[in-house]
Formats: C-alpha cells, structure tokens, sequence
C-alpha cells in the first residue's frame, strides 16, 4: 500500500515530465492548421531552415512564395551556421525537424547517406525548375550522392584571388598574376616591401586549400578505385608549393589580423584566396579601398580549378508535406526568383540564366567570378570527406609549424586516410 | 492511514530531483555506456539498423589514437599546474580581503567575482584581443618595456599556459567566496587566545585559518580537479584545440569526434574513459582525506 502510493507519484511525475517532452518535439510538423473560411481550403504550414545571413533575407521571398501559394504558410527559422550541424542531428535523431533545409554541399553527402533527405530523383523530370542543365555542372555535382539525387541547387560558391591592384602595379603587376610561378613571384616582391609586410595570406584553417591546389597540380585526389593519392608527386609538390610561402616570409603565420584589416590601408597581406562573400566585407569595412582591390580567376598551373561550394534546399525525408514543400524549393530555383535572391544577398546564382541580370552581368567583379565558376570542382562528395580533410589540416600544421618531412609526413596522412576510407 | 502519509512525504519531496537526476543524468550515462560499444555514427540516428555491436573496438582503438593520447597528455598538464594554483590564488586572496576591514574589500571582492559570472564566450573574445599577436595589449606591454613578443595562442606549450591563467581567472572568484564564508565561520576565540599568547598573524593562518579550513580546502580541490580533468570552454572558444593539437583536450575531443565527425561510438567511449579517470582519482581524493582525519 505504502510503496503504491509512492510508485503511482513516481509515474504522475514520469508522465508529466513525458507530456512535456512529447508536445515540444511536435511544433515543426504540426502542419494543418484550420482553413481560413475562404475557397482556398486547408492551409498547410511547411517550416524552412535556413543558415547564416541568408536566413535574414529569406523571409521577404517567402512572403512573394505565400502570395502565389496562398494556401502555403512557410515559416522560416535561421539557425546560425556554427550550431546549424548540431541542431540538424538533433532533428535527424528526433526524426521530426523542418520540411525544407538548406544543405551546406560538404554535408550533403553525410546527410543524404545517413537517410535524413528525401530521394528527389523522381521529381527531377516533373518540375522543369528542377532540369539539371539550367544549373552550373559543378553545382548540379554537389545535388547528388550514389547515383541519386538530393538537393536542387540554391546559390553557389567558389573561391577566387583578392588582390590589392595598386600595389600589385606598384609590384610590377598591372594585372593579377596568372601562373603558380607569377603568384609566388608577385607574393616574394610583395613581401619585399618592408618589415612586417606579406603578400599573400594562406588560411591555416581552410580545409579545401590544399586540395585545391593539388588539383590544379593534376592530382586527382581519389584514383578511379577510390584510394586516396594524397602522397603522389602532383599532391605533394602543391603542398610544397604552399610551404615555400611560409618559408620566405611571403605568406604571414599567425598574424592576427582581420583578413579586411590586413587587406586595407597599407595592405599588410594584399592577397588572398576566398569566396563571394568577402566582396560585401571589403566593401562595408573598408569603403575607401573602392578602386584599389579587383578580383580574378585563380592562377593556374596545369589548370585553376577551384572548389565549388554553397547551398541546396533539400527536403527532409520525415517531411508530411513534400508536395508543399518541393513547389517552395521551385519557387527558389526560377530564374526571376534567383535574380532577387542575388540582389538581396549578393549570394551567386546556381541558375546559369539569372546571370543576365544587370548587376552581375555589368560588374567586372562578377564577370571574373563567373569565369571561375566555369572552372570550379566540388570537394568529393563522400561521407569521409570532413574527416579526411579535417586530419589533413593536422598534416599541414606539422608541415608548416613544425617542419616536419614533407613526404613522410604525407605518407602517413595517405595511409590515416585510407584507414578512414576504409571504415 | 495517518501514519503512512508521513513515512511516505520524504519520498514526494525528493522524488522531482530522484527523477531528474535521473532523466538527465543516469539514464545519459548508461545510454552513453552502451553506445560506447557500437558503431553509431549519423545513419545510426536516423535508422536504429544501421548500428552494430563492435564490442571493444572503440576502447582498443581509441587508446592507439595518437589524438587522444594527446590530448590526455595535454588535460594532464592543465591538472598539475591548473589545480594547484587555483587553490594557492583562492585562499591567499580569501586571506587577503578578509584582513581588510574597510568598504574597499567589498569592491575587491565583487571585482574577483566577476569574471565567474562573466559569459565565457565574451570573456574569449576580450581575451582572444588581449593575446593578439600583433595588436594584443599584452604583448604591446611587454614591447614596451623592450621585450619581445610571446607567441600566447601560437606555440603549443606557451597555448596551454595561457589558456590555464584565463581558466585561473576564472575560477578564482568562485573558490574564494567559499574559502571567505568558510574562514567567517572559525569562532573569534582561537584568534584571541592565540593573540594572548603571543602568536602573530603568520602563525595564526599556519595554525589556526589554514588547519581549520581543511573541509573547504578538500571540498575545492574536488571540484576543481574534476573541473579541470574536463576542461573544455577555454580550449573550444579560443584555440579550436590547436597549435599542433596542443590545447586539445579530453573533452574536446570527445566533442569533436562526436558533433563534426558523428562517431558518437568512438566519442562515447572517449567520455568513458574521462568518466572512469574521473571517478577513480576522486575516490583516490577521498581515500587521501581520510587517511589524514
């Protein structure tokens, strides 16, 4: 009797404490709400996740995607990219989560392995927004894992050179340096400038340099088997190409500048390799600079390929609305929509036809991104990629910090590598 | 009927913290322990099929993992120099504002506090300014006075001091308000009468304060040993545990094999690891305390 009542507390609180738990996971997929006395019936409610700054301007498309569909509510939550992969496992254990996610391209292969997005193969042919050919090879590579499709592409990335062009002029070079041979020789006389000067700034952090520049060197990266030949010639000599920056004080190591402060003013570092994003920074930090900065394609050595990145909207596999949410995913592919999006967020178009827009068509800025674009990659797409890429960092800091042997250092992360692989 | 409801009441009014605890805290730890022994990785979520029983495999090849071999070397070192010394810097600043009799000693005190109510990730940002290496006011110092510059968060050694002195600045404020309450509790009369017998303020810590402070003493070194044997805010926030994997923790690893590689097996039995050198040196803690009364 006694221990009844206690156990029949026990399970009232157990309960409790259940029903919290059971209708906080609920919100994002409690779709149906009650119709609004129109014609226009039940209303669905699809939620969108987005990352980063452009979760602040998705807002303003959704509202235009609501007019045209007005028996859709989309409900866009921004989550911050720095927890956005945390919140998404949580999503992909809780098996709830958004309907629509916007997918960084390195983690769509980890996604889409793991079963937490919907197979859209299917509805490639349906949708004409959807037609692989409207979108940048490279983009449409990053859709896919195994032999189907996963995501439709949203807006790209891929990285390019900064460049100071007054000093460059004043370095000898009216025009940006167009072989590894040119940059490395522009980066030295850069350098040569002075005490605590520099001429190009390599991102210790930065996991797919390296593998860029192998790839220009002619390294494959993977063999046709899929064994990695990370410590062959081509791969090596980039690695050692990189080094040689370090070596004569041409690249700066731990400098501790912001990658805009050591770019402006006197131009501490008036190099250096990033995305589309850093246009808007330069711009915003350092407005005098205007006329003094350009961009171009990267250097080449047996080609310049850079990596191409960004973003698909993919929809969730636990999703109950997929009709709702792919006409959502096909508003954001149109051409006029991509337009807007560019405008608002300067963000690059995966649609190759919304290029035409006046902004980017008239600005030599975004005509030598699109030349880029034409000669962009995307990292591998396998689910041991962020780990292989992740440990090649340590390589490289050894390399570079430590001098540790170049070759052995490399066999070592060649055989860590295929360890991963082979897991 | 009576009778019953009394003998009963204790248990409702611990039953919330029981189920919580045990919610969150042993229910975890034993869902920890058997994932230790899988191979769980994101598929594993999303589909319970995917996972497989790998019995030790994560334990044997955990321990052959250079990283982590690392990064216990590293949660080492924090120990045996972290430990020590914020306990030394606790108590002598305890000691120190409780001399003081004037209103000043209040400010001092609510200053040393500060830092243990200060967000971290605030407290990483001012501190990432004060170690830069080319604007950071520390090294603007020390260039001042004609010395070179330290490279704080760039040599690997140098990076595990300089996390240790922000954790040191930490957690002094915390351990001092409970070294201050314990001292405000010995009676005045052992001061008195040692004072009538000629001690001065030395002897009277060495041999009444301190003695007396034994509890509290024992109760710091605790927590702050099981504090530092985790140690993850500082070396996440500021360092990302590099150079050359110098600041990684034990922790930190455990995170990062866990939430950016999804090998929730591998990071699992990482935590066990931590958990059971945890346990063990406590337990070694209170052998050593009792060995002493």
């Amino acid at each position: 009797m006694r221990k009844n009542a206690f156990f029949a507390g026990l399970l009232a609180l157990i309960l409790v404490l259940a029903g919290c738990g059971g209708s906080g996971g609920n919100d994002g997929n409690d779709g149906k709400s009650s119709g609004n006395g129109g014609s226009s019936g039940e209303k669905v409610k699809i939620s969108v996740w987005a990352m980063g700054d452009e979760a602040k301007s998705l807002p303003t498309i959704a509202e235009e995607f609501m007019k045209e569909h007005p028996n859709i509510v989309v409900d866009v939550q921004a989550l911050p990219w720095s927890n956005a992969h945390d919140k998404l496992l949580t999503a992909v254990a809780s098996k709830g989560g958004p309907d629509v996610v916007q997918m960084g391209t390195t983690w769509m292969a980890e996604f889409a392995n793991a079963g937490a997005l919907k197979d859209l193969t299917p509805y490639i042919d349906q949708y004409p927004e959807f037609a692989p050919d409207q979108f940048y090879e490279g983009a449409v590579g990053t859709t896919k894992f195994g032999d189907k499709i996963y995501g439709i592409p949203w807006y790209t990335e891929t990285r390019f050179l900064y460049y100071r062009s007054d000093l460059l002029a004043e370095a000898g070079y009216p025009e940006a340096p167009k072989t590894w041979d040119e940059l490395r020789d522009a980066a030295k006389k850069l350098a040569d400038r002075g005490k605590d000067k520099y001429g190009l700034s390599i991102d210790m952090n930065e996991q797919s340099l390296t593998f860029m520049f192998a790839r220009q060197n002619g390294s494959a990266l993977l063999g046709e088997d899929g064994k990695p030949l990370f410590n062959q010639p081509e791969f090596k000599e980039a690695v050692e190409y990189l080094k040689g920056f370090f070596d004569d004080g041409s690249a700066p190591l731990d400098l501790g500048l912001d990658t805009v402060q050591a770019f402006a003013g006197e131009g501490i570092v008036p190099m250096f390799i990033s995305g589309p994003w850093m246009i808007n920074a330069i711009q915003s930090q350092a407005p005098d600079l205007e006329g003094k900065w350009a961009v171009a394609p990267l250097p080449a050595k047996e080609n310049n390929l850079s990596v191409l990145g960004g973003s698909n909207l993919a929809v969730f596999e636990y999703t109950k609305h997929p009709e709702e949410a792919l006409a959502f995913i096909q508003y954001m592919s149109k051409k006029e929509t991509q337009m807007k999006w560019n405008e608002l967020t300067k963000s690059l178009p995966a649609n190759i036809a919304a290029w035409d827009a006046p902004l980017l068509k008239e600005d030599p800025k975004y005509q030598a991104i699109q030349e880029q674009l034409r000669h962009s990659e995307h990292m591998p797409m396998i689910v041991q990629w962020e780990k292989i890429a992740q440990t090649y960092l340590d390589s490289f800091e050894r390399i570079v910090r430590a001098n540790a042997d170049i070759q052995a250092e490399l066999d070592a992360f060649n055989a860590k590598a295929e360890q991963i692989l082979s897991e | 009927m009576k009778m019953f409801t009394t003998r009963s009441a204790p248990y409702f009014f611990i039953a919330p913290a029981l189920i919580l605890l045990f919610l969150f805290s042993l229910l975890p730890i034993l869902i920890a322990l058997l994932i230790s022994f899988t191979d769980m990785d994101l598929a594993g979520l999303a589909d319970y099929a995917n996972i497989h029983f790998v019995g030790l495999a994560n334990y044997t090849k955990i321990l052959r993992d250079g990283s982590f071999l690392k990064a216990i070397g590293n949660t080492l070192f924090y120990v045996v120099f972290g430990v020590p010394f914020v306990i030394l810097f606790s108590l002598a600043i305890a000691l120190l504002i409780n001399f003081g009799k004037s209103r000043v000693f209040d400010i001092f005190r609510a200053a040393f506090y500060m830092p243990s109510v200060t967000n971290v990730v605030a407290v990483a940002v001012v501190w990432s300014y004060l170690y830069n290496p080319s604007l950071g006011l520390f090294n603007t110092v020390l260039n001042f006075f004609g010395l070179p510059d330290v490279r704080w968060l760039q040599d690997p050694v140098t990076a595990k001091i300089s996390l240790i002195i922000l954790a040191l600045w930490r957690a002094i404020g915390l351990n001092m308000l409970i070294f201050l309450a314990a001292i405000k509790g010995i009676p005045k009369s052992y001061y008195e009468a040692a004072q009538l017998d000629g001690a001065g303020t030395w002897k009277q810590i060495r041999h009444i304060t301190v003695p007396l402070l034994r509890f509290a003493i024992f109760f710091v070194s605790v927590t702050t040993l099981i504090g530092w044997l985790q140690f993850f805010e500082e070396p996440f926030v500021m360092t990302d545990g590099g150079p050359l994997e110098g600041t990684m923790s034990v922790a930190l690893f455990v995170y990062k094999n866990g939430f950016q590689f999804s090998e929730f097996g591998y990071a699992a039995a990482g935590s066990f690891i931590l958990f059971f050198a945890i346990i063990t040196l406590t337990l070694l803690q209170f052998r050593l305390q009792r060995k002493e009364d």
